[in-house]
C-alpha cells in the first residue's frame, strides 16, 4: 500500500470513475439511433489521464479494449500543444490505431482550472461508412481506400465551436446521414455526461488527491496481472491456430504465438503471414486487442480494467507487412472478428500450454451477415450489421458447460441481439428462426455453448446481404483434450432458401428476393475436457432438450440412450465408452 | 376511514409487521416471527397480540376493519428459491429458444469469470413447444395457426405433468387471436391448470420481454393462487366484511382476484409502498419530491418520487428475469448493517454485500462473528449505544468490535482503528450514495431537489452522511420507521396499470382518432374493473402516459400526459415535454428530427379515504428532559472524537430544537445527527432534519 493515498479516499475515487463510465455508457445505449449502439452495444467507454493512459475501460466490447490505449496515444501526440478546453476529436482511421473504420472514436479533453486532466472517450460501431458496400464490409476491396471513410484524427468542436463544415463532410459520406447524425450526437452526449462526472470529483477532491488516487490503481491492477504471470512457471510456450480461407483464394493461413514468462512479466510475440489483399488484415490497434483478450481469457480478472494490467506484457505483432501487423494500403474491415478472433486464439492455445488450469475453451467466432435495401414501408434505405446473427456459442470452462448464445470471442457476451419484434419494426423483415442450433456446442467433459441460426425473409424488396466472418470450416477451438467428432453441425453457414436451397461457405454478397429466405449458422462454443468423461445423465439431459442428437450422443460421448423410454443404457454406453 | 379500523400486514422474509389504524387517529404496531410455510400462522400470532393492546376479540377487531391489507413475498420467495410451479410454454415455431437465448448478452461484471452461471431456465427448452403461427409487425396473419400442434404439445405437457402453461407468440401484441385460440385448446384439454398469454400479461412490443414475463407470470400464479385463497378463507372465517387487498409491485393495491392471475405483478411489492408513505410523511411540509432509503440488516432499498410522481420500470431483469410489467422502480443494494468489511488480496477495503445475516449477525452481537460489519463499525463510531439498543434486548460488545476492526481493516491498511471505522462507514455510505445516484442523477433528477426519507432499522446512523453526499438539505425520520412499508399500504390506494401499443410517427398527420379511441378503450375497461372491485364511479380517477422517442431510437423516453382528449394542441405541448425530457436525460434533445410514439399507458386508481393519525401537542418540555448523557463520537476521517449528546427519543417533546452533532435513540433506531445539522421532532410523529447550505 502506497503510503501517499488514504484507502478510503481510493475506494471512493475509484467508486465516482465507474459511475461516470457507466453513465457514459448508458446515454449512448438510450439515445444512439442505429440498431449497432441502441439494440446491440457495440461500444465501449473509456477514461484516461493526463498521460494520456486508461484509467477505467467499462464492461464493454472486449475488441475496443486493446486498440482504445495505442489510439488514444496516437491522437494525443497528433495534436500535441493544439488540444484546448471545448475539443472535440474524432477518429476512426487504423493508420492511427484504430480497429477498423465502421468504429469511430470521439475524444472529449476534461479541462479544470486551466489543465487538461481527463479524456472521456467513446468508441461506437456506425452502422455505415460510405464506401461501395452498405454497412461497410465490402469482400472485393483490395484496399483500404476501396472500402470507405477513412477519418484520420479530426475536431468536430474546436473550443467549443461545432464545425459544421466538417460534421457534414463526414455525414455527406454516409448512408442514412439522420440516424448517424443521431449517433454522433449521442457520442457527444456520452462524453459530456463523463465530463460533468468528472469534474464534480475534482471539485470535491482536487487534481493532486484523484492524480494520486489513480496512480495507485494503475499500480494495482499492475499487481493483479504480476502476481497472475509469477505464479506461471518460467519458459517459453507456443501456440497456433489456423485461419480458413473464408473465400478470398489465398489458403488457410497459420497465425502463431510465443509466449515467454519470466519472473512476473510475460513477452507475447505474434507470426502471421503477409498481408493479402482481402479484407481481413489487422492493424496495430485491433491486434492489440486480440492479445489482450488472449491475455483476459486467461487472467479471468473481476472488474474494474486499466491500463495498468499490462505494465508487465510486452508485444510484438510481428514483421509490418503482415496479416496481423498490417501497413497502408491493407483493406481491414473484417479484421474486429477475423483474423483478430484467430489471434486471440492462438495467444490463449499458448497461454493453455503454460497455465492449463486456467485456460477455457475458445468461443464460437463471427459468421455473420449485414443486410440493406430500400424499406418499402417508407421509401427509406436501411442498412445494419446484423448482431443477432453473430450470437455464437461461449467456450466450457473448467467449472461449468459454455453459455450458449453468448458469443462471439470478440464481444464475450458484451453484445445484445435485439428483440425480434423491434428488428422487424425497424427493417421490413421476417425473423422465421432465432434458435439455437442441435449439436453445435463443442463436444467435451463440459460441453461448449450451442450457436444460433437466424433466418429471414425480406418484405416486397430485394435485400441485399453481406457476409462476412469465418468459422465455417474450422470448428471452435476446445481445450484440455475436448473432441469433436461430428465437425458439420458445429460450423457456421449460410444457406439461401429460394427454389433450391444454396450453401455458402465463404464471404459473399446476395440479393434475396421476396419470398426467399436466408438462414445464417453461427459455430458453438468449444467444449473443455474428455467428452468420455462427460455424465451420461449429462447428456441425456442434452439429448431430451434438444442440444444433442443420438447420433452425437452415441459418437461423441460414447453415451446409448434409448429413445423410447428416454433413459440412458448403462450396459452399451459402458461398452462403447471402453472401445 | 368507512369503519373503525384498517389493517395492515406486511410479510417479510423475518418478520411480519402490522400496523393496525383506528380511526380515533391512535396507531398500533406489532410485530411476529414470519412463517413462509404458512403465512396465517404468522398472521394469527400477529393478530393475538394486537387482540391483546386493544382488548377486543380477533374477530371483533377484523369485523371492524374497512380494510384488511396484506402485503406478500411469497410471489418473490418462490422465485428466489425456485420453487414455482412446472411451467409448459408454447410460442411461434423458429422462435422456442428466445427466453434461453436472453437477447445474446452475459451481464456485466462478470465478463471473463469462468464460474459465473448461465441464468436459470423456468421452462427448460423440452418444454417449449414450437407451434406453426404467424402475425407479423402489421398485425395480419402471415401464417395461420396450426391447432393440431397445439393439441400434441398439450399431450405431451399433460405426460410431462406440467401444472401451468404460458403461451406467447410473436406479434401478438398486434393481433391476439392466435394466443386466444391456443388458449382454449389448452383449457379444454387441461381443465383446471392454470394459463396466461403473452397479450393479457404484458401487451406491449418486445417478444422477448413479453414470453420472459408471461412464463414468470405462469410459474408464480398457481402459487400465489394458493397463497391467497388461504389468506381469504381466514379472513372471511374471521367475518371480514370486505375482501382482503393485496400489495402489488406497481405501488398499489389490488383484490385477491386480481392477483391469482397476475402473481408477476407482485413479485416486489415490498419496498414498493415507501414513495406512498414517503409522501403522506411529506405532506405536512409541503414536500413531495422525495427518495425513500431503507436499510436493514442486509439490503438497502432506494425508492425516488418527484412531484409525488414515482418512477416505474418497465422491462428490466430482476434476479436475472426479463420482466416488463410496471414496477415502481426500486433499487436494491447488499448494503445493511449486517455488511461485512474487509480487505481484499490487493489491499482495496470492501463493504459487503456479503452480510453477517441474523446469525452470526455483527460481531458486537457476541454470537460468534469474527468478521467487523457495518454495525460494529457504527458502534465503535460512538453512533450505538452499547447498553440501549433493540430496547435494551442486546448488550452490544464494543471492545470485541474494535478488536475486529483492528484485525481485518485497520492494520492489514496500515491506519488506525478510528480512521477505519470511519472508512467503513466512509464505503458503506458511498455505496448507497451511488445507489441513489442511479435513481436520480441517471433518471434526469437532481438529488439536492429532494428531501431523503429515512427507514428500516439501520439507516438512521448514515442518513445524515447520506444527505451531505448528494447535497440534500432534508431529512424526514418517521417514528413508524421500522413499519414503514406496512404503513405505506394502509395510505395506499387501489392502482391497476392499463398497457397498450399504437406505434405512430408524429411528425405527419398522426392518427389522434386512433390514439385517443385507444385510450378511452383502456380507461373504460379499468373504470369497469374497479367497480367490479366495488368502487363508486366518483372515487375513480386515472393518470396517462406515453412512450416516445425520435424516430430510429429504441429505447423511449416516457412522458406523462395530462387526462382528456389529445388534441393538436395538446400533442404539440406533448412533443415539447419530450424534447425537454430528453435534454434533461442526455444533454441533448434535436427538436427538427421526427418523433415517435409507441407504447401507451392508463393508470387506473381506486381512491381509499386515508385515516388521519393523531398529531403530537408539546407538553412544554426541555432538551435537557430528553437528554441521557454524553459520549464520544467521531465525524470526521481524521479521527477527532466529539463528546455528543445522546437524547431519548420517547422523552422528546415536540418542536425541541436539537442542535448536532447528536445522537437520538429510539426503540428500534438511532438518528445520528452529524455537525451543521438540526433536528425537531414535528407534530405528524416524525424527525425533520435540516441544515443550512
Amino acid at each position: 500500500m502506497s503510503t501517499s493515498v488514504d484507502p478510503i479516499t481510493l475506494a471512493v475515487v475509484r467508486g465516482a470513475l465507474e459511475t461516470a463510465q457507466r453513465e457514459m455508457t448508458l446515454t449512448l445505449e438510450k439515445t444512439g439511433r442505429s440498431s449497432v449502439f441502441n439494440l446491440a452495444h457495440d461500444y465501449s467507454n473509456a477514461l484516461f489521464d493526463h498521460f494520456p493512459e486508461m484509467i477505467l475501460q467499462g464492461q464493454d466490447i472486449p475488441i475496443h479494449l486493446g486498440s482504445l490505449i495505442p489510439a488514444m496515444k496516437e491522437i494525443a501526440d497528433f495534436f500535441g500543444d493544439d488540444i484546448h478546453e471545448g475539443d472535440v476529436i474524432y477518429h476512426n482511421d487504423p493508420a492511427y490505431k484504430g480497429s477498423h473504420i465502421l468504429d469511430c472514436c470521439m475524444y472529449k479533453p476534461v479541462f479544470y482550472k486551466g489543465e487538461l486532466v481527463f479524456w472521456a472517450v467513446c468508441k461506437g460501431h456506425l452502422t455505415d461508412i460510405g464506401g461501395p458496400v452498405p454497412a461497410g464490409y465490402n469482400p472485393d476491396a483490395t484496399e483500404i481506400y476501396a472500402e470507405g471513410l477513412r477519418i484520420p484524427p479530426v475536431k468536430l468542436w474546436d473550443k467549443g465551436e461545432r464545425r459544421e463544415d466538417v460534421i457534414n463532410l463526414l455525414l455527406t459520406n454516409m448512408r442514412a446521414r439522420r440516424d448517424q447524425e443521431g449517433d454522433l450526437n449521442a457520442q457527444f452526449g456520452a462524453c459530456r455526461v463523463g465530463e460533468r462526472n468528472l469534474i464534480a470529483l475534482l471539485d470535491k477532491y482536487g487534481v493532486a488527491q484523484v492524480q494520486a488516487c489513480i496512480a495507485e490503481l494503475k499500480n494495482m491492477a499492475d499487481r493483479q496481472m504480476r502476481s497472475l504471470i509469477d505464479a506461471v512457471p518460467d519458459g517459453e510456450y507456443f501456440g497456433s491456430a489456423v485461419l480458413e480461407d473464408s473465400g478470398h483464394g489465398f489458403g488457410d493461413m497459420e497465425i502463431t504465438s510465443k509466449v515467454t514468462i519470466k519472473g512476473d512479466r510475460v513477452h507475447i510475440e505474434v507470426q502471421s503471414p503477409p498481408q493479402i489483399p482481402y479484407f481481413i488484415n489487422s492493424y496495430e490497434g485491433n491486434s492489440m486487442s486480440g492479445v489482450y483478450l488472449g491475455l483476459m481469457m486467461f487472467a479471468q480478472l473481476p472488474p474494474p480494467y486499466n491500463e495498468g494490467l499490462y505494465r508487465c506484457v510486452t508485444v510484438d505483432l510481428g514483421q509490418p507487412g503482415t496479416l496481423c501487423n498490417a501497413q497502408e494500403p491493407a483493406p481491414h474491415v473484417n479484421c474486429t472478428t477475423t483474423p483478430m478472433e484467430t489471434l486471440t486464439d492462438a495467444v490463449r492455445k499458448a497461454l493453455e500450454d503454460a497455465a492449463p488450469e486456467r485456460v477455457t475453451a475458445s468461443w464460437g467466432h463471427a459468421s455473420g451477415v449485414n443486410i440493406a435495401g430500400i424499406d418499402p414501408r417508407t421509401g427509406e434505405q436501411y442498412v445494419t450489421m446484423v448482431l443477432a446473427s453473430i450470437i455464437s456459442g461461449a467456450g466450457a470452462t473448467q467449472v461449468m458447460d459454455g453459455w450458449h448464445a453468448c458469443g462471439p470471442l470478440c464481444c464475450f457476451g458484451a453484445l445484445s441481439s435485439g428483440d425480434t419484434e423491434l428488428l422487424e419494426y425497424s427493417y421490413p423483415i421476417i425473423i422465421r428462426r432465432y434458435g439455437l442450433i442441435q449439436d453445435s456446442g463443442g463436444a467435451g467433459m463440459y460441453r461448449g455453448g450451442s450457436g444460433t441460426e437466424w433466418e429471414v425473409e425480406p418484405i416486397d424488396h430485394e435485400m441485399t446481404v453481406v457476409a462476412f466472418g469465418e468459422g465455417r470450416k474450422i470448428p471452435t477451438m476446445g481445450a484440455a483434450g475436448a473432441e469433436n467428432k461430428l465437425l458439420e453441425p458445429k460450423l457456421g453457414k449460410l444457406v439461401v432458401k429460394g427454389e433450391q436451397e444454396q450453401v455458402h461457405k465463404a464471404n459473399t454478397i446476395l440479393s434475396i428476393k421476396p419470398g426467399e429466405r436466408v438462414a445464417n449458422f453461427n459455430p458453438g462454443g468449444g467444449g473443455y475436457g474428455d467428452p468420455m468423461q462427460r455424465s451420461p445423465e449429462a447428456v441425456l439431459n442434452d439429448y431430451r432438450n434438444g442440444l444433442v442428437s443420438l447420433d452425437a450422443a452415441a459418437q461423441e460421448y460414447g453415451v446409448v440412450i434409448n429413445s423410447q423410454s428416454i433413459s440412458v443404457d448403462q450396459a452399451a454406453t459402458s461398452a462403447l465408452r471402453q472401445q | 376511514m368507512r369503519n373503525k379500523y384498517r389493517l395492515g400486514i406486511d410479510a417479510g422474509g423475518t418478520f411480519t409487521d402490522f400496523v393496525l389504524a383506528e380511526n380515533n387517529g391512535e396507531l398500533r404496531v406489532f410485530k411476529s416471527p414470519s412463517t413462509p410455510h404458512d403465512g396465517t400462522i404468522a398472521i394469527k400470532a400477529g393478530l393475538a397480540q394486537m387482540s391483546e393492546a386493544v382488548g377486543r376479540s380477533i374477530e371483533e377487531i377484523v369485523q371492524d376493519c374497512d380494510l384488511c391489507i396484506n402485503g406478500t413475498t411469497v410471489a418473490l420467495n418462490a422465485l428466489i428459491e425456485k420453487k414455482g410451479v412446472k411451467v409448459g410454454l408454447l410460442c411461434t415455431a423458429g422462435h422456442e429458444d428466445s427466453l434461453e437465448i436472453r437477447l445474446g448478452h452475459k451481464e456485466e461484471g462478470y465478463r471473463y469469470e469462468a464460474d459465473f452461471p448461465p441464468a436459470h431456465m423456468i421452462v427448460p427448452r423440452h418444454l417449449r413447444r414450437a407451434i406453426n403461427e404467424r402475425v407479423i409487425g402489421t398485425g395480419e396473419v402471415d401464417m395461420p395457426l396450426d391447432e393440431q400442434e397445439i393439441r400434441d404439445a398439450v399431450a405431451y405437457f399433460k405426460e410431462q405433468q406440467v401444472e401451468s402453461v404460458a403461451i406467447s407468440f410473436v406479434w401478438a401484441v398486434r393481433n391476439s387471436d392466435h394466443e386466444k385460440r391456443a388458449k382454449e385448446i389448452v383449457q379444454e384439454m387441461m381443465p383446471g391448470v392454470f394459463v396466461c398469454t403473452g397479450s393479457e400479461v404484458y401487451p406491449q412490443v418486445r417478444e422477448y420481454t413479453r414470453t420472459s414475463t408471461t412464463v414468470v407470470n405462469a410459474y408464480l400464479s398457481p402459487v400465489m393462487r394458493r397463497y391467497v385463497q388461504k389468506i381469504d378463507d381466514y379472513f372471511k372465517s374471521l367475518g371480514a366484511k370486505y375482501p382482503v387487498r393485496y400489495f402489488q409491485s406497481n405501488g398499489g393495491l389490488a383484490v385477491g382476484e386480481a392477483m391469482q392471475g397476475r402473481a408477476v405483478n407482485a413479485i416486489n411489492s415490498g419496498p414498493a409502498s415507501a414513495p406512498q408513505a414517503g409522501l403522506f410523511v411529506g405532506k405536512p411540509f409541503d414536500i413531495d419530491n422525495v427518495i425513500t432509503v431503507d436499510m436493514g440488516g442486509t439490503s438497502f432499498d432506494i425508492t425516488l418520487t418527484k412531484d409525488g410522481q414515482t418512477n416505474l420500470n418497465k422491462n428490466i431483469d430482476f434476479l436475472r428475469y426479463r420482466i416488463g410489467v410496471p414496477m415502481i422502480q426500486v433499487e436494491t443494494l447488499g448494503a445493511g448493517g449486517g455488511s461485512l468489511c474487509q480487505v481484499d488480496q490487493y489491499g482495496m477495503l470492501q463493504v459487503g454485500p456479503e452480510s453477517a445475516g441474523a446469525t452470526p449477525g455483527p460481531v458486537c452481537y457476541g454470537k460468534g462473528g469474527t468478521v467487523p460489519a457495518v454495525t460494529d463499525a457504527n458502534l465503535v463510531l460512538g453512533y450505538l449505544n452499547p447498553d440501549a439498543v433493540l430496547g435494551g434486548t442486546i448488550n452490544l460488545d464494543r471492545e470485541a468490535a474494535i478488536k475486529a476492526v483492528k484485525e481485518h481493516v485497520a492494520d492489514p491498511l496500515g491506519i488506525s482503528v478510528e480512521k477505519a471505522a470511519y472508512g467503513i462507514s466512509t464505503i458503506v455510505n458511498l455505496n448507497m450514495v451511488n445507489g441513489i445516484r442511479r435513481v436520480s442523477i441517471e433518471r434526469g433528477y437532481d438529488p439536492r431537489d429532494f428531501a431523503l426519507l429515512c427507514a428500516g432499522g439501520a439507516a438512521g446512523m448514515h442518513i445524515t452522511a447520506l444527505a451531505e453526499e448528494i447535497g440534500s438539505t432534508t431529512v424526514l425520520v418517521p417514528k413508524v420507521s421500522s413499519v414503514f412499508c406496512a404503513f405505506g399500504q394502509i395510505i395506499s390506494d387501489v392502482r391497476y396499470n392499463y398497457l397498450a401499443s399504437e406505434p405512430m410517427r408524429l411528425d405527419g398527420e398522426a392518427n389522434l382518432d386512433v390514439l385517443n379511441a385507444k385510450f378511452e378503450g383502456l380507461e373504460s375497461q379499468g373504470r369497469d374493473h374497479l367497480i367490479s372491485d366495488g368502487f363508486n364511479r366518483d372515487e375513480i380517477s386515472y393518470t396517462r402516459s406515453v412512450e416516445m422517442r425520435y424516430v430510429g431510437q429504441i429505447h423511449e423516453c416516457n412522458v406523462e400526459i395530462h387526462p382528456g382528449k389529445i388534441c393538436r394542441e395538446k400533442m404539440a405541448t406533448i412533443l415539447d415535454d419530450f424534447h425537454k425530457r430528453h435534454e434533461e436525460l442526455y444533454t441533448y434533445s434535436e427538436p427538427h428530427n421526427p418523433v415517435e410514439l409507441v407504447n401507451i399507458e392508463s393508470t387506473m386508481v381506486g381512491n381509499v379515504a386515508k385515516p388521519e393519525f393523531q398529531t403530537l401537542e408539546s407538553k412544554g418540555g426541555t432538551a435537557e428532559d430528553a437528554l441521557i448523557g454524553y459520549r464520544p463520537a467521531l465525524f470526521d476521517a481524521e479521527g477527532h472524537w466529539t463528546d455528543t449528546a445522546v437524547y431519548s427519543g420517547p422523552k422528546l417533546d415536540v418542536g425541541i430544537q436539537i442542535e448536532g452533532p447528536a445522537v437520538v435513540e429510539e426503540p428500534t433506531t438511532n438518528i445520528v445527527v452529524r455537525p451543521g445539522w438540526q433536528l425537531v421532532l414535528e407534530p405528524n410523529q416524525c424527525y425533520r432534519l435540516t441544515r443550512s447550505e
